[in-house]
């Protein structure tokens, strides 16, 4: 058992290591500049720049003008994190004719695939500290480095790669059932995109997506990111609970995720094999 | 059941397969691709799936490897039954897959099989002997340290082999291992196959192939499947009998008109097969009896085409195929079910 986790372990991290070697951006300059840092700064300007258009750019408006950019620099983890996991299933199987190998490789496919994703950490972490720069030297908002709450901060992000690993593993099925490897992971992140409370509050929702998003851990996890960085001068999603209740909450939901994507990919794993996807070439 | 042994000797089957059978259903078509496979492979032998193009064989290597799973009937793998004990069967096979170009082009070709090994849980100094050793055998020492982008298809067929060896499986499945090889890389890969198993006499390979010439040099027994059934299994040696009877003639005539299902319908021409080489028609006949030949020349007479070769020769497994299937393997199938 103990033997078996080593190997596990050790199994894990060469999937982190083969992520980081073929697919890391921050290995490839170009693309690291053009996606992990032109990009969320872009993304993070533009909403930037219409959020104070609209508002005449008053003080009142600065607590939700700190929560777009942070919401949106954190955004880069599940950008990167399912896009990631993503490509590990498409171009593995696309393009390096890897996947059926990996897939029946012992350590276990979704171990391998969280190892892939893990290699984007790195990049993702870069990108958000670029955004939250921006965010301090271009739009003046008040980070200041030395009173962000990192255990808080680092705890948070933690749980929610764990969910988000979750989640992937969640829709593996429709990665597998997929026939080419563009766009997947940015459409699954776009859908998140709007359940997670990054650049509106998870209540402006209509009545039933609220309640689904109030499940989705992502929404406590970016609600304490906002905290750790900028206590008292960001707008809050849960005015009404304290940090400790926000953790719990993000606890909960993400074991609530792990639990579903446990589930789901036994359910998948087994579709999969019946019918054939783990070595489907583009021409079935 | 003819040339398997009762699977009550000390050792178990290595692979053992039972009413075995995969229907594979889309929204247009539903396709028997296997149907009732009946197979029982030794440890320690090296038995050979022969068949045409969409004889199933490939669909074989896939349920038996746990990749796919059957609609009917079961499998056992080194004991293992492939549907229920999937997991603790992956850490005891593995497969190699020909023609397919597979790897991470941006890693060097010992860094690929490096974090490979760690995936089965090798230890990481052990694997680095072993894929050194491996290397070295099929001849790619020298490009080790390249990135796999850089290597020739050949040469990144052999790296596949070398991955599919190194983790010592107890059962390992080549899918058409020397398929587009040039005739000394698909030596070198014949020959490590062979040298593998002689390691550890339990070893057992399960090998596909196109090649009967392979077939009959390289594999202990060989089953030959057809359109999603077995149609015959034994050694090369007891399935090249079954044509023994026969008297095989080999002609060759100046191009003209088709004579292929002339020829066949001929009585006492057991089967034909022709293929075309440099210009000129080759027949390969099997016929019941000498005296069958003077008709089948009137026959070829007759259509106008002439004779510039004709010998007599021994049978080969490629002529068992013919008898048993009906054409050869790189015909293709006229009758329109199947592939
Ligand atoms: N995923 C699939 N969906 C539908 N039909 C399939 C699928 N895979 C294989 N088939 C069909 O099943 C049959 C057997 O295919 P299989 O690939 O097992 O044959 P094979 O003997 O390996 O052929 P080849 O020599 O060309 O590799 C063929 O008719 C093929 O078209
Ligand atoms: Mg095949």
């Amino acid at each position: 058992m103990g033997l078996a986790i080593v190997r596990g372990w050790q199994g894990y991290w060469v999937a982190v290591r083969l992520g980081w070697a073929i697919s890391s951006n921050w290995t490839r300059p170009f693309l690291f500049i053009v996606y992990s840092i032109l990009r969320p700064i872009s993304m993070a300007l533009i909403l930037a720049v219409m959020y104070t258009v609209i508002t005449h750019n008053s003080a009142a408006a600065r607590p939700y003008l700190a929560f777009l950019i942070i919401g949106t620099a954190f955004w880069s983890f599940i950008q990167e994190g399912v896009s990631e996991f993503a490509t590990g299933i498409l171009e593995d199987r696309g393009r390096y004719h890897m996947l059926k190998y990996t897939y029946l490789a012992p350590l276990g496919f979704p171990v391998f695939l969280v190892g892939r994703a893990s290699s984007k950490l790195a990049s993702a972490s870069a990108s958000v500290v670029i955004v939250l720069l921006v965010g301090t030297f271009a739009l003046g908002l008040p980070i200041n480095p030395l009173t962000i709450d990192y255990p808080l901060l680092v705890l948070a992000c933690l749980l929610a790669f764990v969910a988000i690993m979750a989640f992937s593993i969640t829709l593996s099925m429709v990665l597998l059932a997929g026939r080419d490897s563009h766009g997947y992971g940015e459409i699954m992140a776009q859908f998140l995109y709007l359940f997670s409370g990054a650049i509106f509050p998870i209540s402006l929702l209509p009545g039933p997506l609220a309640w689904l998003a109030s499940l989705s851990p992502l929404g406590y996890w970016l609600e304490l990111c906002r905290r750790a960085i900028l206590h008292g001068r960001v707008y809050e999603m849960f005015p009404q609970l304290s940090d400790g209740e926000v953790l719990a909450r993000l606890v909960a939901a993400v074991a609530g995720t792990v639990v579903l994507g446990y589930f789901t990919y036994l359910l998948s794993d087994r579709m999969a094999r019946r019918r054939g996807y783990i070595d489907m070439e583009s021409s079935w | 059941m003819a040339g398997t042994s009762p699977s009550s000797t000390s050792s178990r089957p290595a692979v053992e397969t039972r009413q075995l059978g995969r229907v594979y259903k889309s929204r247009k078509d539903v396709v028997v691709a296997l149907q009732g496979i009946d197979l029982s492979v030794k440890q320690g032998e090296l038995f050979g799936v022969l068949g045409p193009n969409g004889a199933g064989k490939t669909t074989l290597i896939k349920i038996l490897v746990t990749l796919l799973l059957p609609t009917s009937g079961q499998a056992w793998v080194d004991g293992l039954d492939v549907v229920k004990d999937y997991r603790a069967l992956r850490h005891r096979i593995s497969m190699v897959s020909g023609g397919e170009n597979a790897g991470y082009g941006l890693l060097r070709v010992r860094e690929q099989l490096w974090l490979f090994s760690q995936l089965y849980g090798m230890s990481s100094a052990a694997a680095r002997r072993r894929i050194d050793e491996l290397l070295e055998r099929l001849g790619l020492a020298e490009v080790g340290n390249r990135t796999i982008a850089g290597l020739s298809s050949g040469m990144r067929q052999k790296m596949s082999l070398v991955r599919g060896l190194m983790t010592d499986p107890r059962v390992i499945f080549l899918d058409e291992p020397t398929v587009a090889l040039d005739v000394g890389a698909a030596r070198d890969v014949r020959n490590e196959v062979r040298r593998w198993m002689g390691e550890d006499p339990t070893r057992t390979v399960i090998l596909t192939t196109h090649y009967m010439q392979e077939a009959d040099e390289l594999c202990d027994r060989v089953a030959i499947v057809n359109r999603g059934e077995v149609i015959a299994h034994g050694t090369p040696q007891a399935l090249k009998q079954q044509v023994d009877e026969d008297v095989i003639v080999d002609l060759q005539l100046e191009p003209g008109r088709p004579l292929l299902d002339a020829l066949r319908a001929i009585e006492g021409v057991g089967a034909a097969s022709a293929r075309e080489e440099d210009g000129i028609d080759r027949f390969s006949l099997l016929l019941a009896d000498d005296a069958v030949l003077p008709r089948v020349l009137t026959t070829v007479e007759g259509s106008g085409r002439r004779v510039t070769g004709l010998v007599r020769r021994q049978p080969t497994l490629e002529d068992a195929f013919v008898k048993l299937v009906g054409r050869s393997l790189h015909e293709e199938d006229s009758s329109g079910d199947g592939a």
